[in-house]
């Protein structure tokens, strides 16, 4: 049973270092942590099930066991639950026969009711479950027909098969987006620690007990929640699945490109899953600060729609017509913008002079951040249109001022979509150019659209609500190869076009002097902090 | 030989459930200005002179566990009374309850105020429906004269007891699983440390202690701590109450010294009275306990010591004898289908391993066993030693061993009947390994 002072410490880079013996050699590792996460921090892997370390600690896989020096001799302990101290004498697989005896006794316990038909299940190729058990088990069966597998869970959803074995569940539905198999499940209760302790919801159980134990919901309830993907990510097996991508593709099929979700300003950092120039799945990237390892249903399931209602690539020439139409011009940007894209837009402005003016922002509200991974506002990169000197929503200004000007360019924001009402005050302009991704209702409004990439078929950089630098890169999976970025159009339009992204971030670094010193290169995979940059 | 004296079962059938007669055989006197002018730290001094060891199984000793309650933290100090008695062959706590209430809320009160406990609870096993309704028809009586309640004797000290109904599962006999089932979650053991005399029952300071230890305070406060020492070995201080069942002339409760041989529980007149039929092996201390052999008995001591010496445990008590008419292999398959039911279903080697387990002996039962069974069942039996949280599934490893290896014959008898026994046990070209 886990309880909340059970949180896992988990190491940072201002953590003390500590000596500890592991196998006979003295090692430094990080003193404010779990055995667990100190191995790693010091390479060795230990597996384990039901260990998360942004899930309070519940022990009950018996997977990391090693062997720690007690008053009684060296003893068996889970390295999930136990501190690091100075001095311990710690023992692994490698040096200890009785660590890897009893971590491949406990795979064998795991795999006693577990299917051995990886082949069909949607998990393999992701499973921990198999990875320990080609790192700790590679155990003969001991199994045989009247002593072997013996699948029970909810009542309700037994079946008898073909072979006339009694089955458990194999397809129980626990509510709009997740799909269990309760044969597959190993009771790690990490989706039920998730929806208590993350989610704040408790709405899955365990029922049951011994090996009939279960995951279920409440009588009559549903999972449903914003969050409740995230317990396929984390669940080891293929107990919990998604049914939006469940059976879609094998995951070794698949391609991962580390990218930024540009749906709200917290930029959850999450892997493009792509085949064969089609997007799968997003799914989140661990980055502590961040996301830690969760991802809305909202940004994950964005991806449904990012290869529909697109626009084609289209002809520059008619924009730079269009742009020279007399008389003031709005440049409203939106907030998926990159820092390259709002780089080429200030190269836009200037080269059009005194009379174009740069707006940003959404007609769609900044809600409460819900504490796990959105902040609430729409304008992804609001930070970062400040660190370019822009203000940042100032979009309600231009409804009032709209009859100052002839002619309205939107970047990448859909105002018409997001209130039709306040955009109604714009219809005012006659000349409107919409720059997009999608044919979206500000693109049916306007006289010239320009098709450009999705922020998910784009390399560039995006500043979070919190000030963090992150870099997104491209997934190759634009539905027409003719599409060029947003910043490649825009300073196409201010006739100095840029094709690399990395040129556009070195003029912005130049610019500004905390982007100074870095490039792409030096931006880890979870962001750069920059000093003193707050949305 | 001098009478033996009955701490705890003195009290036996003569009507103590009303307080009346309690009190006329010398009940409550404790609950005086004797007690109320001890201080904690006197009063623990007491238990811990005594010798009195937890009496529920482990035998920790309970004065040492008292003094490991924090105090002056300001947090509330719970006690938690575990007669959540589950263990196969004990009938001791039940017993007791029913016969004796107001001694258990006498001790109560003592480690009440060892402790500067504001309440205690007592978690009962859900099936003891009398020994429920005598413990709250005695505390009602308690409360009546003002024993419980507000401002104990005039004294600031005050003090309620409530009775907890458990649901009948044997792990929350464990005491943090006791402690989660109490809380109203699911009744599983909790991950140590935080123990929970530091971190118990709702995050705060919890004693859990057996029906049988809190018996026996009134009697140690009202005589002396020395003359409890006195009694049984010299590690082993004081009497037990013993639950002897099985083969034997008179089962029932009876309550000895600590240092008894075991043959003397078994064939005395004043305990057990005989064996019926010839003497098979007995199992000293709980289904749980590895059984001991004929020979083996001759020489068991009943202290937490020497039984220790005979690799069994004294445990909970429970004497199960059994004759030449007990078929170990069907006594092992009842234990395993015990234990597999009872697995609380956390830790994967017990959840999975007893069930593993007992589908072996029982394909076995069957006439189904192979060549290497019997390896097998030890080598599971091995596999669940150190791996899990609370020692569930090794109170079913150490029976299989204790059995296979002292009755191995009978074993190997059952896997005769299967005419296939010497085919191997898997086909060795279907290997899981092979998928990878």
């Amino acid at each position: 049973m886990s309880n909340h002072y059970n949180m896992p410490h988990l190491p940072s880079s201002s953590s003390p270092l500590v000596t500890i013996k592991v196998d006979g050699k003295d090692v430094q590792v990080p003193g404010d942590t779990n055995l667990l996460e100190a191995l790693q921090a010091v390479g060795i892997e230990t597996p384990h099930i039901c260990y998360h370390p942004y899930l309070p600690v519940s022990g009950n896989c018996r997977q990391c066991l090693v062997e720690v020096e007690g008053p009684r001799g060296m003893g068996l302990v889970i390295s999930c639950y136990t501190p690091v101290k100075a001095g311990m004498v710690v023992a692994t697989p490698a040096s200890s026969q009785r660590v890897k005896s009893t971590r491949k006794a406990v795979s064998e316990f795991m795999l006693v009711n577990h299917p051995l038909d990886c082949p069909i299940c949607d998990k393999a190729g992701e499973c921990t479950l198999q990875k320990n058990y080609m790192e700790a088990g590679q155990n003969e069966s001991r199994l045989r027909g009247e002593v072997g597998k013996h699948y029970h869970g909810n009542p309700d959803n037994e079946f008898v098969d073909s072979k006339g074995q009694t089955r458990g569940g194999k397809r129980v539905d626990l509510g709009p987006r997740v799909l269990l198999d309760e044969e597959r499940c190993v009771q790690c209760d990490r989706c039920v620690r998730f929806m208590r302790h993350v989610a704040g919801d408790e709405q899955l159980q365990l029922a049951a007990r011994s090996d009939h134990t279960y995951i279920t919901t409440f009588p009559g309830e549903k999972l449903d929640h914003e969050y409740d993907l995230c317990v396929t990510d984390i669940c080891p097996t293929g107990a919990l699945t998604g049914k939006y991508f469940r059976f879609q593709q094998r995951v070794w099929m698949l391609s991962r490109t580390p990218s930024v979700s540009m749906d709200d300003s917290l930029g959850a950092n999450i892997w493009i899953d792509h085949n064969e120039g089609h997007v799968w799945r997003l799914m989140p990237r661990c980055n502590p600060e961040v996301n830690r390892s969760w991802l809305s249903n909202t940004s994950r399931l964005a991806f449904e729609k990012f290869a529909e209602n697109r626009l084609p690539a289209s002809d520059i020439e008619s924009v730079k017509l269009a742009l020279q139409t007399q008389g003031k011009v709005a440049l409203v940007a939106g907030g998926e913008c990159t820092l390259e894209d709002i780089v080429a837009l200030k190269m836009l402005k200037a080269s059009l002079g005194d009379r174009a003016e740069i707006f940003v922002g959404s007609f769609r509200p900044v809600v409460a951040a819900d504490g796990i991974a959105k902040s609430g506002d729409p304008v992804a990169n609001r930070a970062g249109f400040k660190l370019l000197g822009l203000a940042a929503d100032n979009v309600a200004d231009l409804v009032k001022r709209a009859s100052e000007f002839n002619t309205l360019m939107t970047i990448n924001n859909d105002l018409w979509g997001d209130d039709a009402k306040q955009a109604k005050a714009l219809e005012g302009i006659e000349n409107r150019i919409a720059v997009a991704a999608f044919n979206t209702e500000t693109a049916h409004k306007a006289n010239v659209v320009f098709g450009v990439n999705h922020w998910s078929e784009v390399t560039g950089t995006m500043v979070n609500c919190n000030g963090i630098l992150q870099k997104l890169s491209a997934a190759p999976t634009a539905p027409d190869a003719e599409l060029i970025p947003t910043f490649q159009a825009l300073s196409t339009f201010a006739g100095t076009p840029i094709t690399e992204a990395l040129e556009a971030f070195k003029i912005a670094s130049k610019e500004v002097p905390v982007l100074s010193g870095l490039s792409y290169e030096t931006i880890r995979s979870t962001g750069a902090k920059l000093d003193g940059v707050q949305a | 030989m001098a009478e033996t004296v009955k701490v705890c079962t003195g009290n036996f059938g003569k009507g103590a459930q009303d307080i009346a007669v309690y009190r006329k055989l010398g009940g409550y006197a404790n609950i005086s200005s004797r007690l109320f002018d001890l201080s904690q730290f006197e009063t623990i001094d007491i238990v811990q002179r005594s010798g009195l060891r937890g009496r529920g199984g482990a035998g920790f000793p309970t004065g040492m566990k008292w003094s490991f309650v924090p105090r002056g933290t300001g947090k509330p100090v719970y006690i938690v009374v575990n007669a959540d008695e589950g263990e196969g062959g004990t009938f001791k706590d039940h017993r007791l309850m029913l016969e004796d209430p107001h001694r258990l809320i006498e001790g109560l009160i003592i480690a009440a105020w060892a402790l500067g406990a504001r309440s205690a609870y007592i978690y009962v096993r859900g099936e003891f429906l009398p020994s429920i309704e005598t413990l709250n028809k005695a505390l009602n009586e308690a409360y009546a004269e003002h024993l419980l309640g507000e401002n104990i004797g005039g004294t600031a000290f005050s003090f309620d007891i409530f009775v907890h109904r458990g649901a009948g599962a044997y792990i929350c006999g464990e005491e943090t699983a006791l402690i989660n089932s109490l809380e109203g979650q699911k009744g599983q053991p909790r991950l140590k440390p935080p123990f929970p005399a530091v971190n118990g029952a709702w995050q705060l300071p919890t004693c859990v202690n057996n029906v049988e230890t809190l018996m026996a305070l009134p009697w140690i406060f009202e005589h002396s701590p020395e003359a409890y020492a006195a009694m049984g070995t010299p590690r082993s201080n004081g009497t037990k109450v013993f639950c002897v069942s099985g083969n034997v002339k008179n089962p029932g409760v009876y309550e000895a010294p600590l240092g008894i041989p075991l043959m003397e529980m078994l064939t005395s007149s004043e305990y057990a009275g005989g064996i019926e039929g010839t003497l098979k092996g007995v199992v000293p201390g709980g289904s749980s306990t590895p059984v001991l052999l004929p020979s083996e008995c001759e020489k068991a001591i009943l202290d937490y010591e020497s039984l220790a010496a005979l690799k069994t445990m004294l445990g909970s008590g429970a004497i199960i004898a059994f004759n030449q008419m007990c078929d170990v292999v069907q006594l092992l398959g009842t234990l395993g289908n015990f234990y597999t039911h009872e697995s609380c279903g956390q830790c994967t080697p017990c959840r999975e391993g007893t069930g593993f387990a007992n589908r072996v002996m029982h394909a076995l039962l069957r006439g189904e066993g192979h060549d290497g069974d019997l390896e097998l069942l030890l080598s599971i039996a091995d596999q669940y030693n150190g791996t899990t949280i609370c020692p569930l599934a090794p109170a079913l490893g150490m029976p299989i061993t204790a059995f296979i290896s002292k009755y191995r014959s009978e074993f190997e008898a059952y896997i005769a009947k299967n005419p296939n026994h010497a085919s191997p046990r898997v086909n060795a070209t279907i290997r899981p390994g092979a998928f990878w």
